[in-house]
């Protein structure tokens, strides 16, 4: 495979192609006949995944570093550039997008029945600024997609979401881009410091990674204009609120692509930009013990929180606030392990989440409500929906041999080293985690069915069959046999840490793999 | 290497834009003398006064294109390329501004002609403001923009409004000039000379004394005044609100960007010398303004006074490239100021066209819904706020990069925080509006179905949104053209400095 991809210059187009076919489909999709819209999204959304599955073989893991490089000077003269590629932190993200695309799509198929021209435009604008996030290897193209990502967001929770629309997208737009406005001053400060004692003025990520000792007398500053943008997005423990709201009211695509996307952003950004340009003071000890125990609350927190909220979405809105404090965890566990572990969290949490949200999106399809006492005893009338979904929730607990715990695992052993008290405290959250996927599974699922409205309930058909059984072949494969992720994520994790070793402060805990 | 004018006929030579501005101003104002009756007579005046800012463009470019320059002349007006980049900028304003004023005129009943001489003679006086070497020069174009724009401010007679604005303008515009006068009487005071270049030197040699010091002072608060700068801002929201749209767009634009460029010409090349003493003056200034600006704004609900406040908040972020008090920051200058006209007279230009005969302002609940009716004046505005935001992908995102590019490569790190924090306050009134235009219901079904959105002004805006877009994401051509333009005004002022 990997042999036909480079006889065809794969590596050279892939990620253009990525990037600008749905940008060229924007105009097709919105000038063609309302019922065409979707097919030609559709289509669209198949050609990126045939394009970019083609990353899971050309994507070479036994190399660290960049992979697919393209350097093309944009703005002349300022250091500005249009450079992207791709390596171990974005090759899952950037698949994990191009699977999700037209999964989101054919989600939308029947529930979107108004404005489809502009709903369908605004996915593909979304995918391109998702994707660029993920490719961007220069600062100003990096920070120009993750800002242009929030306009399509913006209306697709505004427009097509339910009754409290305008207030959750108005919340989701302000904390976002409050979030990240220090990192715009941030970006210009380090290139304009870099660019006094070497005399180029650059955008480019090697450029700032390789000069980044200059940038350490004001580390402390710059880390935190950026860290605000990222904790915002993840969402860290305090910075949280906006998700729930927005997560509830966007619909089923938007809330999709929220959880297996835009929060992965927050976490890369800390993995990729964060962290290493200042390493001094990112990992500090009192850095890392703040970060690490907000990441913690937020773990048990959110769970807490989950537990008793009394509509579905809401609920694994939380839900994905305590699973991105474990990514958090990990990241800040610094050690191959939970590094890896981290990544792998914000995989399986993309797969478990989004399909958790593309079955309530189906539900709610159905009964237009998300309220879990509205429901009960659907097990017996659509048997395959409730199948899928159990498996999906024991993926989120974390059950072995799904997804979900290999993840968790790694993080959590990753970072006992550093943080015995923290993993101990954080892995105490099975417990709750089992309490509300359980507790809310069965209120939806089993129980006696009471409500008359439910019993005209269908079960999944053939377009929903083909969205849900695709993921859950993906939880168990990678459950059962998650040696191809880890391989293709290893190297970057080896790479990442073998950078940021000489400012590691030493664990609480003797950690063989540290010493080594 | 180019044509020197340092003759006497060159002079006149150096001023040939402005003189022929003058000369179309008069034919214009010959012919409204003879034919002033109905929407013809008042179109034809505004397509002769577009051929007047046509021909006035072509010869700043023939001068730029010839490479115009006076060695070993002190002239009163300077022979530069700031200063042709910068004629360009305020007559591509003016033109707009007459393109949206055409049919607005007719439509709100105001068949009075004389506005387009007195447009023009406003624009002759900003770009002699702009273009002034000279602090009588500089002076007389304040003093011609001025008058001019009284009377415009005004000139919707029937409106009691549009009266208050014309009378609030003047009273605090002569204050303004006032302070002006007594700064450029004690500079001239201290040093006997009127000449930028030659006031400069002097400084540059001996250090400045009292009466230069209080000098300088005088003549930023008379930019200030003009700028509408927090705290000679008061003025600004009255008068932005009561004018006639069009002329409230020229004001924003025009004469906020000439007073600019004036201010960087005066502070670079008359006291570079004193920096020290004037920087922490712009600092201060940059600071309130940009805050308070910001904060005002969010609590307006007439989109024209919220504008208002837009404006002087962006006044602000101006003052972070006239600290920077570099080739770069002169740059942003007028890269910044390229951006905001052309957002503000989309913006202005569409809100324009919504307004009705007889109800003339515009407030943020009228907007609602105006997508389903009109969505591309709806998007068009959409761009603009983004724009004025800063948004990436827009061109006020490059202009708002490169002011905070300018101070933070002179190591200021204050000022761009603040930037950015006011840039972070303004989502609160710029995202409103695109919110009730693209996501809230109509309140009416007649709501909207007044609007009408002449071809001119139509054509105009579009091509502003079009620009905004693309040089949003391509804006190498007018980066490199302005930087080399304002390094030109270094070079201008060094020979000098030198002597």
């Amino acid at each position: 495979m990997a042999d036909f991809l480079s006889s065809i210059g794969y590596e050279h187009w892939v990620i253009h192609v990525l990037l600008g076919l749905p940008i060229l489909a924007i105009p097709a999709i919105l000038f063609s006949p309302v019922k065409s819209a979707r097919y030609i999204a559709f289509g669209v959304a198949l050609t990126e995944l045939v394009v970019g599955i083609g990353l899971w073989w050309a994507y070479d893991s036994s190399r660290s570093g960049m992979q697919f490089v393209t350097d093309i000077s944009w703005v002349q003269g300022f250091g500005i550039g249009y450079r992207v590629g791709i390596d171990g932190l974005s090759v899952l993200m950037v698949l994990l997008s191009v699977i999700m695309l037209p999964l989101v799509v054919w989600s939308s198929w029947r529930g979107i029945d108004q404005k489809q021209r502009g709903f369908y435009a605004l996915i593909m604008a979304l995918n391109t600024g998702m994707l660029g996030v993920f490719v961007a290897t220069d600062l100003f193209l990096f920070y120009m997609f993750w800002e242009m990502l929030l306009i399509p967001m913006y209306f697709m929770i505004g427009i097509w979401g339910s009754a409290n629309r305008l207030y959750a997208a108005t919340k989701f737009v302000i904390y976002t881009f409050v979030g990240s406005f220090m990192m715009l001053v941030a970006i210009i400060w380090m290139v304009a410091v870099v660019a006094k004692t070497t005399g180029v003025t650059s955008f480019a990520y090697s450029n700032l990674l390789d000069h980044a000792e200059l940038l350490r007398p004001w580390g402390a500053w710059l880390f935190t204009a950026f860290a605000l943008a990222f904790a915002v997005k993840v969402p860290l423990f305090p910075f949280h609120t906006w998700l729930p709201d927005a997560h509830t009211e966007a619909p089923t695509a938007g809330s999709v692509d929220l959880a297996v996307i835009l929060l992965k952003m927050g976490t890369y950004g800390f993995l990729r930009f964060a962290i290493p340009f200042f390493p001094m003071f990112a990992l500090s000890k009192t850095t890392g013990m703040v970060m690490a125990t907000l990441a913690v609350i937020g773990i048990i927190y959110a769970a807490l929180v989950a537990m008793v909220q009394p509509d579905l979405k809401r609920l694994i809105a939380y839900s994905s606030v305590s699973h991105l404090g474990f990514v958090m965890l990990g990241i800040w566990g610094s050690t191959v392990e939970s590094v890896q572990g981290a990544i792998m969290v914000m995989v399986s949490h993309g797969l478990s989440t989004g399909a958790l949200f593309f079955m309530i999106g189906m539900l709610y399809e159905r009964r237009h409500t998300r309220k879990i006492t509205d429901y009960g005893g659907l097990a017996r009338i659509t048997p395959m929906l409730a199948t899928a979904f159990v498996i999906t929730a024991f993926s989120s607990i974390g059950l072995p041999g799904l997804n979900g715990f290999v993840g968790e695992f790694l993080v959590l052993i990753g970072s006992f080293g550093r943080y015995p008290w923290l993993v101990g405290a954080a892995s105490t959250v099975v417990v709750f985690s089992a309490g509300y996927m359980l507790w809310s599974t069965q209120r939806v699922f089993f129980n006696r069915l009471t409500n008359p409205l439910n019993e005209g309930i269908g079960d999944l058909n053939l377009r929903e069959l083909a969205v849900i059984v695709p993921l859950i072949v993906a939880m168990i494969w990678v459950g059962l046999y998650p040696a191809p992720l880890l391989k293709r994520t290893s190297g970057a994790a080896h790479a990442y840490i073998e950078m940021i070793q000489p400012v590691l402060p030493k664990p609480a805990l003797a950690d063989p793999e540290v010493h080594r | 290497m180019g044509i020197d004018l340092s003759s006497p006929g060159g002079a006149t030579l150096a001023l040939l834009p402005e003189i022929l501005l003058t000369f179309w101003a008069l034919v214009v104002l010959l012919f409204v003398a003879w034919r002033h009756r109905d929407g013809y007579d008042m179109r034809t005046a505004g397509a002769l006064s577009l051929l007047g800012y046509i021909s006035a463009v072509a010869a700043t470019g023939w001068l730029a294109w010839r490479g115009a320059h006076a060695d070993g002349l002190s002239f009163m007006i300077a022979l530069d390329g700031f200063r042709f980049a910068s004629d360009a900028l305020l007559l591509w304003i003016a033109g707009a501004v007459t393109i949206l004023s055409v049919r607005w005129l007719i439509r709100q009943g105001i068949l009075a002609p004389e506005y387009y001489p007195l447009l023009m003679l406003a624009t002759v006086g900003m770009m002699l403001l702009a273009g002034a070497a000279d602090l009588i020069t500089l002076f007389l174009g304040l003093e011609v923009m001025s008058i001019s724009v009284y009377i415009l401010a005004g000139f919707d007679r029937t409106r009691r409004a549009s009266a208050e604005a014309a009378l609030k303008y003047f009273l605090i515009g002569a204050f303004a000039s006032g302070f002006l006068l007594y700064g450029i009487a004690l500079t001239y005071g201290a040093t006997g000379q009127f000449n930028f270049g030659l006031i400069g030197a002097q400084f540059a040699a001996t250090p400045p004394t009292l009466m230069a010091k209080l000098g300088m002072g005088m003549i930023l608060i008379g930019f200030a005044f003009k700028v509408a700068a927090v705290p000679f801002h008061a003025w600004a929201p009255d008068v932005y609100e009561g004018a006639p749209t069009p002329i409230t767009a020229f004001m924003a634009s025009g004469i906020k960007a000439a007073a600019f460029l004036a201010l960087a010409r005066v502070l670079s090349e008359v006291f570079p010398a004193m920096v020290e003493l004037w920087r922490p003056v712009v600092f201060g200034l940059a600071v309130v303004t940009i805050l308070i600006g910001n904060l005002s704004a969010l609590s307006q609900t007439s989109m024209k006074r919220m504008l208002a406040y837009s404006a002087i908040a962006h006044a602000g972020y101006l003052f972070l490239a006239l600290w920077a008090h570099s080739d770069e920051g002169t740059a942003a200058v007028l890269v910044y100021l390229l951006a905001y006209s052309i957002t503000t007279i989309a913006a202005f230009g569409i809100l324009a066209s919504i307004e009705r005969a007889g109800a003339r302002t515009v407030l943020l609940t009228d907007l609602e819904g105006l997508f389903a009716v009109r969505p591309f004046a709806s998007m068009g505005l959409s761009v603009c706020m983004l724009s004025l935001l800063g948004f990436p992908g827009t061109f006020g995102f490059i202009g708002k990069w490169f002011l905070l590019s300018a101070a933070l490569h002179q190591g200021q790190t204050v000022l761009p925080v603040i930037a950015m924090v006011g840039s972070a306050i303004s989502i609160g009134y710029y995202l409103p509006v695109v919110l009730a235009m693209t996501l809230k219901p109509t309140r009416t079904r007649q709501a909207h179905q007044t609007i009408r959105f002449p071809r001119p002004a139509r054509i105009a805006v579009a091509i502003c949104i079009f620009a905004i877009l693309l040089l949003g994401v391509w804006p190498n051509t007018v980066l490199n053209f302005a930087t080399q333009k304002a390094v030109q005004l270094r070079q201008s002022a060094l020979p000098l400095g030198n002597r």
